[in-house]
């Protein structure tokens, strides 16, 4: 695992304060869930790396690209970035969702579409059935990256408002795709987005019988382990009785039987 | 041009990792070649596991970070038997960090590393994050110069005393250190900091408080390892906001003799080879050395008198 000094292909402003920032390769090959640490090459004013989950990539690797939320002063000056200027790179790191699910139901929200992207290009090149995506935003402009997944997912939108797919959270979405038996008891969800969705997502598979994998977001300063600071709180087996587990190695996937969800 | 020496433990050059900041050197291996660094030093070993504190424990601030990991670690036992083999196959000396709750721990963890086997220890009298109701070891002169004595006593390497700036006066307890027999002092440990979320109208860091790192504090680390090696006879290990060659020369001149490199390995992992390749181009460009640059804002200033005579400003 080295660091890479990588240049900005381009920002795209997706609304919504959110962006894809694409980066001039190499980007190694990735699974999906797995994470990246990004800091810009300016550094000022802000010194720690930010973790990111690989959105594109191009099939050579030649580009990649991350799905960043404006949220604080270091995911400003990632996306406030021009074409040219430096990105330092690292990873890909973190464990990814199961590769032994076959037919896996993707819940997204917001930027948490990034991982999915690879999920679904992957399963195409292994000959996989197409994974059903669940993507739930406020309104349509917060669906930004639905239209990348045609042909490769089959796609159910929702937003709050109506004004796209399924009117509702996507929670709701879900209760309608199992009356309509698209989803099945016993299935595997995969689910990436908002800390509060996932755990309404989490609470309803309980309640519905599905297998559920969650891909958090923690604050993090280094990525590889050695910061401690990007702990869960935990449960399991996995964890051999601790109650913490580090985000970056542990996860970012977990199951959501072995989170402590409040 | 880049060896220098703590006490007995000599160092092929000064950049040593910090504790807590790079574990065990183990999880940055890939990243560089650690057998350039001239020490790594292990986060915080503690007698029995310890879970740490609750999430969330880091947050970025300006020019620095707060944390509050509360010396997560699996324990001595574990430690010996998982980590240090690993550690030893990395090439640099090693330095072990210990944290006890007594004095009678820190004995017990200074008596299993050194018959383990290593380069030296740095006594952690110092973590703002675990007081439990107990005083900080390092706020207090007659704490830090029993603990440093008693681990003296059974230590057959180097030992070091790492301070908390989080007193009124450094200088008191580095004397109490030196006076205990330490061979050398580690200085600083974070400053005690906050973090607010005014939305939330509560603390940032589930503990309230953390330690705070990065570069931000460099300026407070040089003074206080300045005003640390007015006082002592014995070496310096200079901590505190350093992530650059310039940085470890500026340790160097106030007072240290090796520097712990911290939050920055955070952000490069590989910052220490970085550091080494600079630190070895600056001192050929000037015609100096490690040795020359070590202490030498301190040549033209009086010596310390003889510690016997300092004793009587020792709260007792």
């Amino acid at each position: 695992m080295q660091t890479k000094l990588l240049r900005v292909r381009r920002v795209r402003d997706l609304g919504g304060d959110s962006f894809a920032l694409e980066i001039d390769g190499p980007i190694p090959t990735t699974l999906p869930g797995q994470f990246f640490m990004l800091r810009t090459e300016r550094h000022w004013p802000v010194l720690l790396p930010r973790p990111f989950s690989l959105f594109d990539r191009a099939a050579d690797g030649s580009w990649g690209s991350f799905l960043i939320k404006v949220a604080g002063p270091g995911t400003k000056a990632l996306v406030e970035q021009r074409t040219g200027e430096g990105v330092h790179v690292t990873g890909p790191l973190g464990r990814p969702f199961s590769d032994d699910v076959l037919e896996p139901v993707c819940i997204a929200g917001g930027i948490g579409l990034a991982p999915f992207l690879s999920l679904a290009r992957r399963y195409r090149e292994l000959g996989r059935p197409l994974p059903r995506l669940l993507f739930g935003g406020r309104n349509q402009a917060a669906l930004a990256g639905i239209e990348d997944f045609a042909g490769i997912a089959r796609v159910f939108a929702s937003t709050d408002d109506g004004s796209h797919g399924f009117h509702g959270l996507v929670t709701q979405l879900l209760d309608s795709l199992l009356v309509s038996k698209v989803v099945q008891p016993g299935e595997t969800v995969f689910c990436c987005g908002p800390d509060r969705m996932m755990h309404a997502v989490a609470k309803l598979c309980e309640q519905r019988g599905l297998r559920c994998f969650l891909s958090l977001e923690t604050y993090m300063a280094c990525g590889f382990g050695v910061c401690n600071g990007c702990t869960v709180e935990v449960q399991g087996p996995r964890f051999h009785g601790w109650p913490y587990s580090k985000a970056c190695q542990d996860g970012p996937v977990y199951e959501s039987c072995e989170l402590s969800l409040h | 041009m880049l060896e220098t020496k703590l006490g007995s433990l000599r160092l092929a050059n000064p950049v040593l990792s910090a504790s807590g900041t790079y574990g065990s050197g183990w999880e940055g291996r890939t990243f560089s070649d650690l057998s350039r660094v001239g020490g790594l030093v292990s986060k915080t070993v503690t007698l029995r596991p310890r879970h740490g504190n609750p999430p969330p424990r880091i947050w970025e601030t300006a020019s620095g970070m707060l944390n509050s990991i509360g010396l997560e670690n699996k324990g001595v036992e574990w430690f010996l038997a998982d980590t240090l083999p690993k550690m030893r196959t990395l090439g640099p000396k090693l330095i072990i960090n210990i944290g006890g709750e007594t004095l009678a721990e820190f004995v017990q963890l200074a008596e299993l590393f050194c018959s383990a086997g290593i380069d030296a220890l740095e006594v952690n009298l110092s973590c703002p994050n675990v007081q439990e109701g107990k005083l900080l070891f390092s706020t207090d002169p007659r704490m830090t110069e029993r603990t440093v004595a008693a681990v003296k006593r059974v230590a057959n390497v180097p030992v070091f005393a790492k301070l908390s700036p989080n007193v009124t006066d450094i200088t008191p307890i580095a004397r109490a250190a030196e006076q205990g027999g330490a061979d050398g002092i580690t200085a600083i440990n974070t400053l005690i900091g906050m973090a607010v979320d005014w939305r939330k109208q509560k603390p940032v860091l589930s503990r309230g408080i953390g330690g705070l790192s990065g570069p931000a504090i460099k300026p407070v680390a040089l003074r206080m390892v300045h005003e640390v090696a007015k006082c002592v006879r014995i070496p310096i290990i200079g901590v505190g906001g350093a992530r650059t060659a310039e940085d470890v020369l500026e340790f160097l001149c106030a007072g240290a003799s090796a520097v712990e490199i911290g939050t920055a390995s955070f952000v490069d992992p590989a910052v220490f080879v970085g550091i080494v390749d600079d630190l070895e181009r600056l001192l050929t460009e000037v015609g100096s050395s490690v040795g020359a640059m070590s202490r030498s804002m301190l040549r033209n200033l009086p010596q310390p008198p003889p510690m016997h005579g300092r004793q009587a400003e020792l709260p007792r």
